[in-house]
């Protein structure tokens, strides 16, 4: 039992540096996470519409699936009818039936 | 919306990329700050998007590096239009031209317009208005509307306010006419007052000066009514002589005659007509293919269009129509009763000409008189009730 305890806390040990002196900051002094971190920001407007903003590449397109390389991870899109819209180095707009949205580790 | 319009204006391409590294070639575009649009899944390793014309020059070398194979599905934007006419230079100075034409045009003065005026008349604002510069074809940009209203106001004393707008080629003029001064009477200048026409006094009223004549009398145009000599008693030689005031009201008669015709001539139209078409070009009128009136009897109307856009840009060109319409003249008897209505109204018609305005109209008497030969003549007599006296000085004095 208390060797199991003793692995958790570990674990738990284990995950607290995980959080940067970047975010406790941002977190603090109340600043846009988005900026501070360097990760993406979404907006989406009901399921059709999603504004992607501070992404690295698109991996995968395909009219039912997207998949995009940002710095928390690949975002996973999938619908129906998916469309790039505008694509520039900063935002990506993606534009179709959206069912689903996922980060992948 | 406005960024569509952006990308219209800036022109964009449609293109078609095939090949299999199609992620590749658009992170590689972002990456080289090549905005793409619109971007489509078409095919397993195809997709259509939207590029400007900027980027597109830009896209070769990356092409050529992802593998990929570039096709151009279409091509729009104002560039490209514009491109289909480099070739037209006439065309292209004609636009120019008639652009550079329309604003010279617009610059002119072409029309006058004059409103609120009741008393004086359009006319002599409009003659008042032309020496002052503002006539047609004056450039637009030399009338100052404060000075030319000003100076308006000057000219003619009747006008109390003036306001001068210059819209489109345009010059409006709006007026307000004030109320007129009373007349100053001058009590040194003796007068009489006199008839101005014939009549039977029917109430006299003297401010000042000796009654000259009694209600019931009949008197003559230029009678003396009211007699501004004054005799003084004892002093029978040199009476005071001065300025006679009052109104004297008086039944006054216009009468005319008109013979009652049951022949009548009766006009119609027959429906055919001819135009007779000028051009008027800066207030000239040319004569485009004219020929006399083809019909014996015929009415003559001109139509006068004049080109403008909207209601204030009128440009200096018009048409004028002479239209002749072909008449036909039928002889037709009326019935007496018939012939008398017309007669008699064309006898009031012709008697009420002569009434003044500030007359009052008491009776209208009609009455019809036959000769032996039986032409019957309807006359129209109208009575009125009107002030007959006007001043007349007293010469000499």
């Amino acid at each position: 039992m208390s060797r199991k305890k003793k692995i958790i806390k570990k674990n738990k040990k284990a995950q607290v540096p995980k959080v940067s002196l970047k975010e406790k900051m941002s977190e603090l002094l109340e600043l846009p996470k988005d900026i501070v971190l360097n990760v993406p920001k979404l907006t989406m407007v009901g399921n059709a519409d999603l504004l992607i903003e501070n992404f690295k590449g698109i991996i995968e397109y395909d009219n039912d699936k997207i998949r995009i390389n940002t710095n928390s991870g690949i975002i996973k899109i999938t619908g129906a009818g998916l469309r790039i819209k505008e694509i520039t180095s900063e935002d990506l707009m993606v534009n179709g039936d959206i069912s689903s949205l996922e980060f992948l580790k | 919306m406005l960024l569509r319009l952006w990308n219209y204006i800036k022109g964009y391409v449609i293109i078609f990329v095939e090949g299999y590294f199609l992620e590749k070639f658009v992170n590689i575009c972002t990456r080289r700050q090549i905005f793409l649009w619109d971007i489509k899944k078409k095919k397993n390793s195809a997709m259509s998007m939207k590029v400007s014309i900027k980027g597109f020059k830009m896209l070769r070398p990356i092409a050529r590096k992802t593998g990929c194979r570039v096709r151009i599905m279409g091509k729009s934007g104002f560039p490209f239009v514009l491109n289909r006419y480099k070739r037209r230079k006439t065309f292209i100075a004609g636009a120019i031209l008639f652009v550079f034409l329309f604003y010279f045009m617009s610059s002119f003065v072409w029309s006058v317009e004059v409103n609120g005026n009741e008393k004086v008349t359009t006319e002599t604002i409009i003659d008042r208005v032309y020496q002052l510069g503002v006539k047609p074809g004056v450039f637009k940009y030399r009338i100052n509307p404060h000075d030319v209203a000003s100076n308006l106001m000057f000219d003619i004393n009747e006008l109390s306010w003036v306001s001068v707008v210059v819209k489109g080629t345009k010059v409006k003029i709006e007026v307000s006419e004030g109320v007129e001064r009373p007349k100053l009477v001058n009590k040194n200048s003796p007068c009489d007052i006199v008839a101005t026409r014939d009549g039977v006094i029917s109430s006299i009223f003297v401010k000042s000066g000796l009654e000259a004549v009694k209600v019931g009398e009949t008197v003559k145009k230029d009678q003396i009514l009211i007699s501004g000599t004054v005799p003084i008693k004892n002093q029978e030689d040199n009476p005071r002589i001065l300025h006679a005031m009052g109104d004297v009201f008086a039944r006054t008669w216009y009468d005319a005659r008109v013979p009652v015709e049951t022949k009548v001539f009766e006009k119609t139209r027959t429906g055919r007509k001819k135009d007779n078409v000028s051009l008027v070009l800066f207030s000239k009128k040319i004569d485009l293919f004219h020929r006399n009136s083809p019909f014996v009897e015929y009415d003559q109307v001109n139509i006068e269009k004049s080109l403008s856009i909207g209601e204030d840009l009128v440009l200096p060109f018009g048409l004028v129509i002479g239209r002749y319409y072909e008449n036909n003249i039928i002889e037709k008897e009326i019935t007496l009763d018939e012939a008398k209505k017309t007669a008699v109204g064309n006898a009031y018609k012709k008697a009420s000409e002569n009434v003044p305005k500030d007359a009052q109209i008491v009776e209208i008497n009609e009455s019809f008189i036959e000769k032996d030969d039986g032409q019957v003549t309807a006359e129209v007599t109208i009575e009125c009730l009107e002030n007959i006296g006007y001043e007349r000085e007293i010469g000499g004095n």
